[in-house]
């Protein structure tokens, strides 16, 4: 075992390095730096020209990389040029609303999943089963973007029950009880309309999975003995349709990271697709290659969970 | 298996047709929308009518609106955004105000007096005026704050003319200096700053009027002092509100400054948050906030009837132009080529009269936007001359100009060849960014084929903000014509954008009587002002013969305002209405009779 996840790490490594000189040149090609916003007639085209020396930004590339690789192994991802402050401080202001918002999204993904998925498979072909798989195929169907925006419209101006923005109300002061019942409050509405949509894949996981099994001969053998139809169900449908579940944890994080760029940009929810949208548009290179990396290392442990899970599960697999 | 599936694939579709139908639905009502009576900025109030009897106290809730969160560099020697500059001015302010004209006026926190034979100006800051923690906003302050940005370890962007024109600066900014031989602390509230280059604008913006707190920043390294506490957690001011707490990159809350130099507050705080544009007109209506930092304007003509907030409106310092290649930039001057494509003046002209601007502003911004004459537009009332008469859409005009200058279609392909004879494509490279850059380049296109000029939108596409610029800048020789913005600051002067040496003058344009005639306008004679608008005027008119480049449109500014808020302007640099007297009539806004759907709407910003 620990041979096998030795091994899927040293993979790993070559992975992140060839990642990171890929990052570093597209954020390269991108037309414009960090300065090219500031098109502005009151600012002097002269101090701009010295900024942009003085940052660096008229060495070549692979100059620009090897410097940039010797201060991340030292734990300095530089300074983001928009923010004035490490790019390190500002990941981690960020990174925090965003594990939360994903950790919430993860919850409500499982807790709609798992009975609609159970329900479908083990009634599939009823009414109930078309009315869930109707709802999965809307959900495949709709742009996460437009359904935030109607959910917003809705709960958030409409109804009034959610906040339309920010992570939390001004004005709270950190650690009191009022700030997190705000913060938890402001995190629903994002987390449920993500929920709502990334869920229906596992639904359909969960239901294909379980009419498969549902015809195994184990099954067959369980009714045989006696076994009373819910036992067959929570006992062995349930268990050995929820393994491959239990396996995709890992994808279903890089799925949310795809998620999160456009629900945080609609509830102007400053985490990490936030940042990431807005380093790009403001050519902020230090912050663009710092979270494309971190985004990418998310996605490659992600898989890398996702395939220990797998080999725990499922011996087939190990690598001999 | 299969069987099951060809009902869900029919749902499917049938889904698919229901949201491609919704969308053919919603074209149409635009288009209906567009041809109501046209609106026009003389109807709109620069400051807030007040209705009714205000209350003690009452929260502003201030939208900022943005896309993007705020940096949180919360001081004016050290912001770079946008975003972050509109935060600042509810918590501290310019020393210095400025009139209609945006020229500086005695009514600020600071008074001056200027000595034009010493080319000095001598500075009194007002006694009442302390920082929020007690301490007295002094001279030394002021001095400091010239010491920082000047500073070769400052890493900012606001090292401009405002500092390198007071003497000994460009020494002490090179690092050969310590101290700025300029700048002489008389006493306590009172500093004389003496400037190698005196000139008119100066008078215009042309002040670096922001202290910095010294007892604050002493002991912060400069170039720690961007990412420090005093700028980012606790920023200090000496405006009517003073900030209490932070949410990084969202809101930020404030309360009165009891001391504030000019009275106490009306209103007892102000919460500023971020909101998303697409956004805007729904939290306007539910109340959630009270005014914004900025409305786009294209949303203005559906939500003109909001029954809860007034839209407050002024002429924006900005204009739309097309320009036109004329040379290359070489070792930082201008060298104009003569054998460029766009080099004749009456291809030029011709270009300008087969354009119908207004027509653009009525369809494309519903007359928020409308037919722009000179280079100086008219949100500087004096210097913006009404009387010159600059091509108007005429296409027959055209036609005769480009006949006399012998652009002729000699192959009859329907387009006209140059004057030898050979065939004339003009590539046009114009900036992607909200829905109307791609139908108003086509616009265009469409009326210059017109009469009869074959005009190609460079590469066949849009160009992306930053693509765009870059190219515009490095004179790509695929680029004979583009169209771009720009905002022109406070001060009319314009070599900043068209001077021999400017680096921002992408027409590449230069000839002698440009030259002269901003070398009037910045000369000692033009303190007068009434010969700086003359000389103005004249430059003004210049462009309109020489056009280097042709302004399209003028703009406007809209700001919506909840009817419970009294003494709002549209903004408060130049209307002579202060912060510190907002106030509203009731602790709960004004909320609309119906809220409307949020659409998404495209990066309008980057287009500008």
């Amino acid at each position: 075992m620990w041979k096998f996840i030795t091994r899927r790490l040293l993979i790993t490594l070559p992975q992140i390095i060839l990642l990171s000189v890929l990052v570093f040149i597209m954020a390269q090609m991108m037309p414009g730096d960090a300065l090219t916003g500031l098109v502005d007639p009151n600012l002097d085209p002269a101090t701009i020209a010295e900024q942009r020396e003085r940052l660096g930004l008229n060495d070549p590339w692979h100059i620009q990389y090897v410097n940039w690789v010797g201060n991340a192994l030292q734990g300095d991802l530089g300074q983001s040029f928009r923010f004035k402050i490490d790019v390190t401080d500002l990941i981690g202001q960020r990174l925090n609303n965003t594990i939360w918002l994903s950790l919430l999204t993860l919850i409500f993904t499982y807790i709609i999943a798992i009975p609609l998925g159970i329900t479908s498979g083990r009634y599939n072909d009823t009414l109930r089963d078309q009315m869930i798989t109707g709802y999965t195929y809307i959900g495949f169907a709709t742009p996460l973007f437009i359904f935030a925006l109607v959910l917003l419209w809705i709960f958030g101006f409409q109804l009034g029950w959610f906040p339309t923005g920010s992570s939390v109300a001004p004005g709270l002061t950190r650690g009191t009880f009022e700030y997190y019942v705000s913060r938890l409050h402001h995190l629903m509405l994002p987390a449920l309309s993500m929920a709502l949509i990334t869920t229906v894949n596992t639904v359909q996981y969960l239901r294909n999975e379980i009419i498969d099994t549902k015809q195994k001969d184990f099954i067959l053998t369980a009714r045989a003995k006696g076994a009373s139809e819910s036992r067959v169900y929570n006992r062995h449908v349930f268990r050995n349709s929820l393994l491959p579940i239990a396996a995709l944890f890992g994808f279903e994080i890089t799925g949310l990271i795809g998620g999160t760029v456009f629900i945080e940009t609609i509830y102007s929810y400053p985490g990490m697709g936030l940042l990431f949208m807005e380093s790009i548009t403001q050519r902020d290179y230090s912050v663009v290659t710092a979270v494309v990396l971190l985004f990418g290392i998310a996605s490659i442990l992600g898989a890398l969970l996702s395939d220990i899970i797998l080999s725990l599960v499922d011996p087939r697999i190990r690598i001999k | 298996m299969t069987r099951r599936s060809i009902p869900k694939a029919f749902l499917a579709l049938m889904l698919m047709l229901v949201l491609v139908l919704a969308g053919c639905n919603d074209e149409k009502e635009g288009d209906s929308a567009a041809e109501d009576e046209l609106i026009s900025i003389e109807d709109f109030n620069q400051v807030k009518t007040n209705e009714g009897e205000a209350i003690e106290g009452g929260t502003l809730n201030f939208g900022l609106v943005s896309d993007t969160a705020f940096e949180g560099t919360l001081n004016y020697n050290f912001y770079s955004g946008n975003p972050d500059v509109q935060i600042i001015d509810w918590f501290s302010e310019s020393l210095l105000t400025m009139d209609e004209n945006y020229a500086y006026t005695q009514d600020g926190a600071a008074t001056f007096e200027v000595d034009e034979d010493n080319h000095s100006i001598t500075f009194t800051i007002n006694e009442n005026l302390n920082w929020h923690d007690g301490e007295p906003v002094t001279a030394e302050d002021w001095a400091y704050a010239y010491e920082v940005v000047g500073h070769p370890d400052y890493d900012g962007v606001r090292y401009t003319q405002s500092l390198s024109s007071v003497e000994g600066m460009p020494e002490y900014h090179k690092g050969e200096t310590d101290e700025i031989s300029g700048i002489e602390i008389i006493d306590e509230k009172t500093i004389k700053i003496t400037y190698h280059e005196f000139t008119p604008s100066l008078l215009a913006g042309g002040i670096w009027a922001y202290p910095l707190a010294k007892h604050i920043f002493e002991d912060i390294p400069i170039e720690d002092m961007a990412s420090s506490d005093a700028v980012r957690t606790e920023p200090i001011g000496y405006g009517p509100f003073k900030v209490e707490s932070i949410v990084p990159g969202e809101s930020v809350t404030m309360v009165k400054n009891e001391d504030y130099w000019r009275g106490e507050p009306k209103l007892d705080g102000v919460t500023v948050r971020v909101i998303n544009p697409n956004v805007v007109v729904q939290s306007l209506q539910t109340g959630d906030i009270d005014a914004v930092s900025t409305f786009p304007t294209e949303q203005y003509k559906d939500n003109q009837d909001m029954s809860n907030v007034e839209f407050l409106g002024g002429i924006d310092t900005a204009y739309t132009y097309i320009g036109f290649k004329l040379g290359k930039i070489e070792d930082g001057e201008v060298v104009p080529d003569p054998d460029a494509k766009m080099a004749d003046v009456n291809l030029r002209r011709a270009m300008w009269y087969a354009v119908d601007n207004d027509a653009v502003g009525t369809k494309f911004y519903d007359g928020l936007r409308w037919n722009a004459t000179t280079l100086t537009p008219p949100s500087h009332p004096d210097y913006h001359d009404a009387t010159i008469e600059a091509p108007t859409y005429d296409p027959k005009q055209a036609n005769e100009i480009l006949d006399e200058a012998g652009y002729i279609d000699v192959d009859e392909d329907g387009f006209r060849e140059d004057q030898d004879g050979n065939e004339l494509v003009i590539n046009f490279a114009s900036m992607s960014g909200g829905d109307t850059a791609e139908p108003i380049a086509q616009y265009y296109m469409q009326a210059w084929k017109e009469v009869g000029l074959n005009v190609q939108l460079l590469d066949g596409r849009l160009q992306e903000f930053n693509t765009f610029y870059d190219r515009v800048e490095a004179d790509d020789p695929e680029i004979d014509i583009y169209q771009g913005a720009w905002g022109v600051g406070a001060d009319v002067d314009p070599s900043g954008l068209y001077g021999r040496t400017a680096a921002f003058n992408y027409p590449r344009y230069a000839s002698e009587e440009n030259d002269r005639l901003l070398k009037e306008g910045l000369s000692e004679e033009a303190f007068d002002q009434e010969y700086r608008q003359e000389v103005y005027s004249e430059w003004q008119q210049l462009m309109v013969d020489e056009i280097p480049v042709f302004p399209t449109v003028y703009r406007a500014i809209l700001i919506p305002v909840n009817n419970r808020v009294q003494n709002y302007a549209y903004n408060f640099t130049t209307t002579g209405v202060y912060r510190y007297e907002i106030a509203v009539t009731q602790e709960e806004p004004f909320e609309a009779d119906e809220i409307t759907p949020v659409e998404e709407e495209t990066g309008e910003e980057a287009a500008e």
